[in-house]
């Protein structure tokens, strides 16, 4: 039996989910300062802010390091470190603020919370060796009712999209599908995009990341290879295309047919 | 063209907007000559279904005649009158060749969306919603039908609008219904809901050999229309303390051997299970008012069917999987594969065994369809179905 493998890189979802959370909150510490301090039960008043927003630009940097290194095994262990400075200042601020130890005791709380995935995740990238591994295997397929000659010479006609895969150095594979159902058509391909997963994320919301355009053109591969045509609605009247699902126009018939 | 556009929550206007083109070579454009407001356009109205955008032209039952034609389709002529099913389905993937029409792998330009509600798309449906493609709808003075060619039915002359009409989406529909069943004669059939789909579920229950079939409903008009044109037994609910308890008794302790949800998201319901859910539908912390389902699988007997025809879009809750795990049942469900079915039952239609024109109890102008969705949404004036003429 094959194994098959999805992801080919050392940082796993939790670490990625740390990354943001320390932007999120780094991002809430330096624009909201005041508000920020008497939610953890200090005074607001100016030093108190002053010491936030450095917290908080000490927050957007490990962020920033987990989400653009590729085995960020020291950014993580910044922020267990960062989460024991974190706590130290707020048993100063409980010991200042004496009326104020509800909100300080729940801050406290939520600290103590998430160091113990901070202290797991360092533990696990600590334990990796070898080189550090960052593109992320991404495969994306279709299966095509068609049998496997009609399906390649097809896709010798789809030089467009052809162009854009040789450019991404991926590979195409064609199998037959199991039980006579046509041909599955798999590209596959490392996406190692610049700025790590904070570079992912801007393709992302723009749509410009291949995975995204791939899966566009496999569906419009499929479309023209079973029904001879690009489905169209008056919605969508040039075809799939996943960056203009959230523009679309309403259902009503076009003023002018588009090609 | 005039065409009936969704405005909002609530609000339909009938609109001046483009023409329909051709837009592909395997596409038609019909003038349409009747169409109906559909049960499942409730849900829109609603707004309960997500990715409507005002102006969005609604309505996926209609007829009429071919007016143009792209130059891929062979089997239709200028000036056929057809039928539309309300699925649109190429008719060439892995799913059309398995009659599974309304699962199209490729009539759907907005799959994504579909993918990430759903986790795979379904086939395009004319006027609902984006989620299935975003197609303009048929309530309307003409309507670009996609995959022209695997579509609509051709109708011969001698038979009226209203008998064939309901080929396009609610007679099939209600007979898939009745056919998930697995009715193989002497069984007892309970249907929840006796709107056009309930009553061709019913009809269609019988027409297969169901011995007894029980429909369920709260209005007695249209329990009456269904005991005088399908002859099987009601069930109005607002008499009973519990429907399952009801049917239970009904059937000798045993329970109706398969249930047909033909209400979905919306159901009604008397007792505080009604405001827990109707809540948190509003707050949409639930998108669903399972009623229906929860009873229709409490009600069945053991190892029996629970077919699903209603129409759900999300969530529900207090699913009761224990019961249907423990006790053996079978949901079955599926929006209508309709060209399956549209050929047979026209044949059904043109030999007597069932006229599908006893539902429409209102014909109004397109250009009232506004009023026609009050009348229907608010059941007055004993609406069962509205039928407009553009």
């Amino acid at each position: 039996m094959a194994a098959h493998r999805v992801r080919a890189r050392d940082k796993d979802p939790l670490a990625q989910f740390l990354g943001w959370f320390s932007i999120g909150l780094g991002t809430a510490q330096v624009t909201a300062p005041r508000l920020m301090s008497r939610l953890v039960g200090a005074s607001g008043d100016g030093r108190a802010q002053l010491l936030m927003r450095i917290m908080g630009l000490r927050e957007l940097t490990q962020g920033v390091g987990i989400l653009v290194r590729p085995r960020p095994t020291y950014w993580l262990w910044s922020r267990v470190a960062g989460d024991g400075l974190d706590l130290s200042l707020l048993g100063l601020v409980a010991a200042r603020n004496p009326g104020k130890r509800g909100r300080a005791a729940f801050a406290i709380a939520n600290v103590l919370g998430v160091a113990v995935p901070d202290v797991f995740e360092s533990r696990r990238l600590s334990r990796l060796e070898g080189a550090p591994r960052s593109a992320k295997l991404v495969r994306k397929s279709v299966t095509i009712d068609r049998q496997r000659t009609v399906v390649e010479a097809a896709w010798l006609g789809a030089e467009e999209v052809r162009r854009k895969i040789e450019k991404a150095e991926a590979k195409v594979s064609f199998a037959e599908a199991p039980g006579d159902r046509g041909t599955e058509l798999a590209v596959e391909f490392l996406e190692s995009p610049p700025a790590g997963d904070l570079g992912a994320a801007a393709l992302k919301l723009t749509g410009k990341d291949l995975a995204t355009e791939l899966s566009d053109d496999l569906r419009r591969f499929k479309q023209q290879v079973e029904t001879g045509e690009v489905v169209r609605s008056d919605s969508t009247p040039t075809g799939h295309a996943l960056v203009g699902h959230l523009k679309q126009r309403p259902a009503q018939p076009v003023e002018e047919a588009v090609r | 063209m005039k065409a009936t556009c969704w405005m909002g929550r609530n609000t339909v206007e009938v609109e001046n907007v483009p023409d329909p083109k051709i837009l592909n070579d395997r596409d038609a454009i019909v003038r349409i000559t009747s169409t109906a407001i559909c049960g499942s356009d409730l849900h829109l109205y609603d707004g309960y279904v997500p990715t409507m955008k005002r102006g969005d032209v609604l309505g996926h039952e209609f007829m009429g005649e071919i007016v143009e034609k792209g130059k891929a389709v062979d089997n239709l002529e200028v000036g056929d009158r057809v039928v539309v099913p309300f699925p649109i389905s190429c008719g060439q993937c892995w799913s059309c060749k398995h009659e599974l029409y309304s699962l199209c792998e490729n009539s759907n330009p907005n799959a994504r969306l579909a993918e990430k509600m759903w986790g795979f798309p379904t086939a395009g449906i004319f006027g609902y919603s984006h989620l299935t493609g975003g197609f303009a709808g048929g309530q309307a003075e003409y309507a670009r039908v996609p995959f022209a060619d695997v579509g609509p039915i051709k109708i011969e002359n001698g038979v009226s609008d209203e008998s064939v009409l309901f080929l396009s989406d609610v007679f099939p529909t209600g007979y898939m219904g009745a056919e998930m069943c697995d009715i193989s004669g002497g069984e007892v059939i309970a249907i929840w809901g006796a709107g056009p789909v309930g009553q061709f579920a019913a009809a269609s229950a019988k027409m297969l050999g169901a011995e007894r079939v029980i429909l369920i409903d709260r209005f007695d008009y249209r329990l009456q229309i269904a005991r005088e044109n399908t002859g099987v037994e009601t069930l109005n609910y607002e008499d009973v303390d519990s429907v399952p308890e009801a049917l239970k008794e009904l059937t000798g302790g045993r329970g109706p051997d398969a249930c047909i949800d033909a209400v979905g998201m919306e159901a009604h319901f008397h007792g505080p299970l009604y405001a827990y859910d109707r809540m948190k539908q509003a707050a949409r912390m639930e998108t669903e008012r399972p009623f229906v389902l929860r009873e229709a699988i409490m009600s069945c007997r053991n190892g029996g069917i629970v077919s699903v025809v209603g129409v759900y879009g999300g969530f529900v809750d207090k699913f009761p999987m224990g019961a249907l795990m423990n006790r053996g049942l079978s949901i079955r469900t599926g929006q209508c594969h309709v060209h399956r079915y549209m050929k047979p039952l026209l044949e059904r239609i043109q030999n007597g065994d069932i006229d599908p024109s006893f539902i429409v109890t209102h014909q109004l102008r397109l250009s009232d369809a506004p009023r026609g969705y009050e009348l229907f949404k608010h059941k007055q004036d004993d609406c069962l179905k509205v039928v407009l003429k553009p």
